[in-house]
C-alpha cells in the first residue's frame, strides 16, 4: 500500500485533535516544553515547529493567557486556558464526543453488516 | 554554542518583524530545555554532535519560522481551477497560434527573411522564441496578475459565496445545435451564395462605376468552388434547424465544407489571382503597385490563414469525436 495517502489522512485527523489536546492539556499552567513532554508522555508526539506556531495562533485568538516568568534561573513562556479558552474546549470536547458517538455508531452497524 | 545562536540567527531573518525577538527566546528557550534535559539524562555535557542532532530535530529554519507567517496565498484553491483554465485557454488561442506563425514567416516569407535575418537561421529562431517566450511571460504575469486581484477581493468581500442553484447554467447537450446559430448560418450562406452569383461569376468585377478588377483563369475555380461550399452549407444548415442535434454523418460533412473553405481561402491568398486593377484616377503604374501591395499582404495573410485554417479544422474534428449517439440526433 502506498503510504502517502494514510500519511496525509494521518496529519488531517491529528490536526483537530492535537488544538483539543493542547487547549486540555493547559487547563493547568505549563510551558512550552513541559507541554510537549506532558502530550509525548500521554502518547501525542507534537514537534516543536507545530506546538509553538500553534500556542501563539491560539493565544492571538484569546483561548489561551501567556506569560514570560523566570524558573530554575531561566526565563520561561507559561501558557494558561482563557476563559474564552475553557468555553470554547467544553463544546469542542461535547462536539468530539459526539464524533466519536457516530463513528462507533457506524463502525458497529459495518460490523453488523459484514457478520 | 555558536552552533545554536547560528541556527537561531537564521531561522530569526525569517520572521515577521514585531514577533521576532520574543519568537526566538522561546525557541531558544526549548532547545536549552532539551540539552539541559539530555545532560541530566547523561551526567554530561553534550557534544558537538548531539548538539546537532538536536536542532537538525528542530527543522529547517525557513520551514521553522514559516510556521510562524501567516498562511497566506496570491491564487487560492476557490479560483485556481479558473485560473488555470484561462491560462490554457491563453496558450491554446494567442500563445500557440503566434509561435506557428513566427515559425512560418520565418520559414516561407522570404521578403521577411530578406529583412530580418541577416545571420543564420539559429539566430533567427532564437529571436522568434525569445520574442515568444517574452509575450507568454508577459500574458502569464497579467494573468496572474489578474487573479490575485481578484483572490484579494475575494477574500474581503465572498462574493463567490452568493450563489443559487436556479442561476446555475442549464445542462448542455453537446450534440444540441442552437437553433439561432442555425438560422444565421442559414441566412449567412443564402446572401453568399446569392451574392457570389451575381458578383463573381465573370472574370471581370466591377465594384461600382469606376473600378474594374481583372482576375486570372485560375478564378473559375475559386468561384465554383465557393458557390458549391455555399449551396452545400444551405443544405446542412437547413438540415440542423429541422434536427438541431449533431450526427456523426451531419458532423463530418461540416468537418468536410470547413476543411474545404479554409484550404480554398488559403489557395486563393497564393493564387495572386487579381492581374489587372483599373479605376479612372489611377495611373497604369499606380494600377500595379495596388495589386503588388495586393500580393503582398495575401502572403502575409497567408500564414495566419493557415492556423486559423488547422484551428477551424481542430474544432471540426472535435464536434466528430464528441458526437454521441442518441435517439434524437438521428436526422
Amino acid at each position: 500500500m502506498n503510504p502517502e495517502p494514510f500519511e496525509n489522512l494521518r496529519l488531517e485527523l491529528r490536526r483537530g485533535s492535537v488544538v483539543l489536546a493542547v487547549l486540555a492539556a493547559l487547563r493547568r499552567e505549563q510551558y512550552g516544553y513541559t507541554l510537549r513532554k506532558t502530550l509525548s508522555d500521554l502518547g501525542l508526539e507534537i514537534d516543536e515547529g507545530t506546538l509553538y506556531p500553534l500556542l501563539r495562533r491560539l493565544e492571538s485568538q484569546g483561548l489561551l493567557n501567556s506569560q514570560w516568568r523566570e524558573e530554575d534561573k531561566r526565563r520561561k513562556r507559561f501558557y494558561l486556558l482563557s476563559a474564552d479558552g475553557a468555553r470554547v474546549l467544553e463544546q469542542l470536547l461535547a462536539e468530539w464526543r459526539s464524533i466519536d458517538r457516530s463513528l462507533e455508531e457506524v463502525l458497529k452497524e459495518q460490523s453488523h453488516g459484514n457478520d | 554554542m555558536e552552533m545554536i545562536e547560528r541556527y537561531l540567527e537564521a531561522v530569526k531573518f525569517w520572521l515577521p518583524k514585531r514577533q521576532k525577538d520574543d519568537i526566538i527566546e522561546e525557541i531558544s528557550a526549548d532547545i536549552d530545555s532539551q540539552i539541559e534535559e539530555r545532560e541530566a539524562g547523561l551526567g554530561r555535557e553534550l557534544s558537538e554532535a548531539e548538539i546537532e542532532s538536536i536542532l537538525q530535530h528542530c527543522g529547517d529554519p525557513m520551514k521553522v519560522a514559516n510556521r510562524y507567517l501567516p498562511q497566506e496565498q496570491l491564487i487560492g484553491p476557490l479560483l485556481f481551477p479558473i485560473y488555470r483554465f484561462v491560462l490554457k485557454i491563453m496558450f491554446l488561442c494567442c500563445l500557440l497560434p503566434t509561435w506557428l506563425s513566427s515559425i512560418w514567416i520565418i520559414v516561407y516569407d522570404h521578403v521577411y527573411r530578406a529583412q530580418q535575418i541577416h545571420t543564420s537561421w539559429l539566430a533567427a529562431f532564437a529571436s522568434a522564441w525569445s520574442v515568444w517566450l517574452t509575450t507568454a511571460f508577459v500574458t502569464a504575469g497579467m494573468v496572474t496578475l489578474g487573479f490575485a486581484v481578484v483572490e484579494r477581493i475575494q477574500q474581503k468581500s465572498h462574493f463567490l459565496d452568493e450563489w443559487s442553484p436556479r442561476k446555475l447554467p442549464p445542462v448542455r447537450n453537446p450534440n444540441q445545435i442552437q437553433r439561432s446559430t442555425s438560422i444565421f448560418e442559414l441566412a449567412f450562406a443564402l446572401l453568399f451564395f446569392v451574392w457570389w452569383a451575381f458578383i463573381a461569376s465573370a472574370q471581370t468585377i466591377h465594384l461600382g462605376n469606376s473600378i474594374r478588377v481583372e482576375l486570372s483563369s485560375q478564378w473559375v475555380w475559386f468561384f465554383w468552388g465557393y458557390l458549391a461550399l455555399a449551396a452545400a452549407n444551405v443544405v446542412l444548415s437547413s438540415a440542423n434547424l429541422l434536427h438541431p442535434y449533431w450526427n456523426l454523418r451531419r458532423a463530418s460533412l461540416r468537418l468536410l465544407s470547413d476543411f474545404a473553405g479554409a484550404a480554398l481561402f488559403c489557395l486563393l491568398l497564393r493564387a495572386h489571382v487579381v492581374t489587372g486593377f483599373f479605376a479612372a484616377s489611377l495611373t497604369n503604374d499606380q494600377s500595379l503597385q495596388v495589386i503588388h501591395v495586393l500580393d503582398s499582404w495575401m502572403d502575409k495573410a497567408f500564414p495566419w490563414s493557415i492556423v486559423v485554417s488547422l484551428v477551424i479544422v481542430a474544432v471540426g474534428v472535435y464536434r466528430v469525436v464528441r458526437v454521441k449517439p442518441q435517439g434524437a440526433s438521428t436526422a
